[in-house]
C-alpha cells in the first residue's frame, strides 16, 4: 500500500463514504417508516419496525464517518491497488449486458455470448475451447431444464428455447 | 426407549432409495464445493434450493443438510493438498496439514480429517438426537418476547464473530432487516418498499441476495487475483493414520468435537469460530506448542473434528426453535419454508419422520463421506486441476440458471447481479455480508416478535426484561455490543473474528 493511503478527511477516504452511502441509506429509512405510520406502541404500525432501524443505521453510520475522520482510513484507490481490477469491471459489464438482453433475446440468445465473452475475459481461454463450450453449457442446461425438469427459460421476442 | 424408536423411525425415512439418492447427491456435491476454493456451501445450497422443491420435504433437506456437512469434509482435502481453504472453515486446516503434505503425510493428514470429522459427526448426532426434543419440549413455552430477544443475541454473536468493525457489522445487519421487511406487511398487508413493482410485493428472494452476495461477488473478488496452485503431486499413500498418528489426535478429536458442538448451537456460532477454537486450545495444550505449524497432525485431528460437530449442533437452534444460528442455517430455514413447513417447537411432535429422517440421513451420510474422502481421494485431487477461468463462467451461469428456477422470474436475475456488485463493493470496503444475510431472514420473524410483543404486554417495554430467558439474551447481547469499547475485550475479539464467508 503506498504511503498516502490512510488518509483523514478527504474526499478520498474510502470509509467515509462507505458512511455517508449509509447515512443516506438510514435517512431513506426513517422517512419511509415515518410515512407508512408509526403506529403507537400499544399497536405499532407498519413503519415502526423500519423507523426504529432506520435510526440505528443512521447511529452505526455515523460511527463509522467519526471513525473515519478522526483515525482516518485507506483511501478508495488504495483498496484496488496490486489488483487486476479491469476484470470485475469487465464481468459487471458482461452482467449488465446480459440482463438488457435477457428479457428481449432470450436464455440461449443472451447466455451464449455471455459465455463467449466471460472465457475471453477473465484468463482468456483459447477459441478452440471457447466456442464449444460456450455453445455445450448454455445448450446443455436449457436442454436439462426444458425436458427432463418441465422448467421453461425466457425465450425472448425470437421465441427460441 | 423411545429415543431409539424413533431413530428406527427415522431409518425407515432415510433408507428410502429416493432419499438415500438425495442425500449422496448432497454430500457428494457439498464435497465438491468444499474441494473447490472459491464456492461454498452457501453458494451450493442457495443455487440448489429450487431443486428441493421437485422431490418430498425430506428428500429436499436431506440434500441441503448434506451439502453443508458434506462440504465440511471436502474443505480440508484441498486446504491440505494446495494450502488453499476450500471453504472457511478449513482455514485453520492449512496451517499443519499443508505441512503435513510436503513432509510426504498427505496421507495421514488426510485421513485423520476424514476420521476426526467422521467421530465429530457421530457424537454430534447422538447429541443432536438427545437435546433437540428435550430443548424443543422447554422452547414450547417462549412466547414473542423470548424469541424476539433470542433473534437479537443471534444478531449481536454475528456481527460481534465478524471480521472488521463491529460497527460496519451492526450497519450490515440493520441493512438486513430493512431488505427483509420489503413487501407486504404481514399484519396490515401495507406494501413497504416495494417502489411500486409487482415483483417486491412478496418480497426480495433469499436466493437471489445470497447467490448475489456469495456466488457473484465471490467470483468478481476471485478475478481481480492471480490464482496460484501449488497441488501436492506426490502419490498420496498411507491413508490410514498410524498408532502414533492416533495416539497425538485422540485427545484433539475428543475436545474438538465437544468445544465445536457447543459453539455450534450457540446462536451466531458455527463451523468456522469452532475449527480456530480447537486449534488454539490444543496449541495451548500441547507440551510441544513449538510443533504447531509446521506438521503437527494434533492441528488437523482438532480443527476438523471442531467444525464437524459444530456443523451438527448448528441443526439444534433451527429445529427446536425455528431460529437459524448462521446463514447456512438461514437457507435451510427456506428449504422448510418453500415446503410450508415451519421448523420449531412443534416440528419434531407434528413431523416425527422428516425430523428423525433428516437425523438418521446425517449418520448414512457421514459414512458415505468416508468412502468418498478416502477411497476416492485422487479423483477430487484432479478436480483440483480444474482451470479457473474456466470454472468461473459455468458458476456464473449456474448461479444465473438457479436464481432464475427458484421463481421463474428474470426480475430476480437482475436482482442477483445488483446483490452481486454491491456485495463486491462491500467486500472492497470491508463489509462482511453474512450479517446482512442472516438479519435478512431473521427480520421478518424479528418485527413480528416485538410487534406482537407490544401488543400483548400493551406496549410495556418491561415484558422483554420481566421474563428471565428474554433478559438474559438482552443482558448477554448488551454485554458483547459494550464488549468491544474495552481494549483488553477488543483485542479478544479480533483474534476470534472471522470471515463466516464462503
Amino acid at each position: 500500500m503506498s504511503n498516502d493511503a490512510n488518509v483523514k478527511f478527504r474526499l478520498s477516504n474510502s470509509e467515509l463514504w462507505g458512511g455517508l452511502i449509509g447515512l443516506a441509506l438510514g435517512g431513506f429509512v426513517i422517512w419511509s417508516g415515518l410515512k407508512l405510520k408509526l403506529g403507537t406502541i400499544n399497536d405499532p404500525g407498519s413503519g415502526y419496525v423500519l423507523f426504529y432501524t432506520g435510526i440505528l443505521i443512521c447511529l452505526f453510520a455515523a460511527t463509522i464517518i467519526i471513525s473515519a475522520v478522526t483515525e482516518g482510513a485507506p483511501t478508495l484507490a488504495s483498496r484496488w491497488e496490486n489488483t487486476r481490477w479491469t476484470k470485475p469491471l469487465l464481468i459487471i459489464a458482461c452482467l449488465a449486458l446480459f440482463a438488457f438482453a435477457l428479457d428481449t433475446f432470450g436464455f440461449l440468445l443472451s447466455a451464449i455470448p455471455l459465455m463467449v465473452l466471460l472465457l475471453r475475459v477473465i484468463d482468456p481461454v483459447r477459441w478452440s475451447l471457447t466456442v464449444p463450450l460456450s455453445i455445450a453449457a448454455p445448450l446443455g442446461m436449457w436442454w436439462v431444464l426444458k425436458h427432463l425438469l418441465g422448467i421453461q427459460l425466457p425465450t425472448g421476442i425470437f421465441e427460441i428455447g | 426407549m423411545e429415543t431409539l424408536l424413533n431413530v428406527a423411525h427415522g431409518f425407515g425415512v432415510a433408507l428410502a432409495p429416493v432419499n438415500l439418492l438425495y442425500c449422496f447427491v448432497g454430500v457428494f456435491i457439498g464435497t465438491l464445493v468444499g474441494v473447490l476454493p472459491g464456492i461454498g456451501p452457501i453458494s451450493a445450497m442457495s443455487l440448489l434450493l429450487p431443486v428441493t422443491l421437485s422431490g418430498t420435504p425430506e428428500s429436499g433437506i436431506i440434500m441441503m443438510a448434506g451439502i453443508y456437512y458434506g462440504s465440511m469434509y471436502g474443505g480440508s482435502t484441498t486446504s491440505i493438498l494446495v494450502n488453499i481453504p476450500g471453504e472457511a472453515a478449513s482455514v485453520v486446516t492449512c496451517i499443519d496439514g499443508h505441512e503435513m503434505a510436503k513432509q510426504g503425510r498427505a496421507g495421514p493428514a488426510l485421513g485423520i480429517a476424514a476420521f476426526g470429522s467422521f467421530i465429530a459427526g457421530t457424537f454430534a448426532l447422538i447429541a443432536l438426537m438427545l437435546v433437540a426434543p428435550k430443548l424443543a419440549s422447554v422452547a414450547i413455552a417462549f412466547g414473542p418476547a423470548e424469541y424476539f430477544s433470542l433473534m437479537v443475541l443471534g444478531l449481536v454473536v454475528l456481527t460481534f464473530l465478524t471480521q472488521g468493525s463491529m460497527a460496519k457489522a451492526l450497519l450490515m445487519a440493520c441493512i438486513g432487516v430493512v431488505l427483509g421487511l420489503v413487501g407486504l406487511d404481514s399484519i396490515t398487508a401495507m406494501p413497504r418498499l416495494t417502489f411500486g413493482r409487482l415483483e417486491l410485493i412478496d418480497g426480495i428472494g433469499l436466493v437471489p441476495v445470497v447467490m448475489g452476495l456469495f456466488g457473484i461477488a465471490e467470483v468478481l473478488l476471485n478475478t481481480e487475483q492471480v490464482i496460484k496452485r501449488d497441488v501436492i503431486s506426490t502419490r498420496i499413500t498411507h491413508l490410514l493414520p498410524n498408532k502414533a498418528d492416533w495416539k497425538a489426535s485422540a485427545g484433539p478429536v475428543s475436545r474438538g468435537t465437544i468445544l465445536g458442538f457447543f459453539l455450534g448451537i450457540l446462536p451466531g456460532g458455527g463451523a468456522v469460530i469452532s475449527s480456530f477454537a480447537s486449534y488454539a486450545l490444543e496449541k495451548r495444550l500441547s507440551k510441544h506448542p513449538e510443533r504447531f505449524g509446521k506438521g503437527a497432525i494434533e492441528g488437523v485431528a482438532g480443527p476438523e473434528s471442531a467444525n464437524n460437530a459444530a456443523a451438527g449442533g448448528a441443526f439444534i437452534p433451527l429445529m427446536t426453535l425455528g431460529i437459524p444460528p448462521n446463514v447456512v442455517m438461514a437457507l435451510l430455514l427456506g428449504a422448510f419454508v418453500i415446503h410450508g413447513l415451519q421448523p420449531g417447537p412443534l416440528l419434531i411432535t407434528q413431523n416425527p419422520g422428516l425430523f428423525w429422517g433428516i437425523v438418521a440421513s446425517m449418520y448414512i451420510g457421514n459414512l458415505m463421506l468416508l468412502v468418498l474422502n478416502l477411497p476416492m481421494i485422487g479423483m477430487w485431487v484432479q478436480l483440483l486441476k480444474l482451470p479457473y477461468n474456466v470454472l468461473f463462467p459455468l458458476i456464473i451461469l449456474f448461479t444465473i440458471i438457479g436464481v432464475y428456477c427458484s421463481s421463474n422470474n428474470v426480475f430476480d436475475v437482475y436482482v442477483m447481479i445488483a446483490f452481486g456488485v454491491i456485495g463486491y463493493f462491500m467486500r472492497k470496503l470491508g463489509y462482511e455480508p453474512a450479517p446482512l444475510v442472516l438479519a435478512f431472514v431473521l427480520g421478518p420473524m424479528l418485527e413480528n416478535n416485538l410487534r406482537k410483543s407490544l401488543i400483548l404486554s400493551q406496549g410495556d417495554l418491561m415484558t422483554f426484561v420481566q421474563r428471565p430467558i428474554s433478559a438474559a439474551c438482552l443482558a448477554l447481547a448488551l454485554a458483547l455490543l459494550i464488549g468491544p469499547l474495552l481494549p483488553a475485550l477488543r483485542r479478544k475479539r479480533e483474534l476470534v473474528a472471522l470471515d463466516e464467508g464462503a
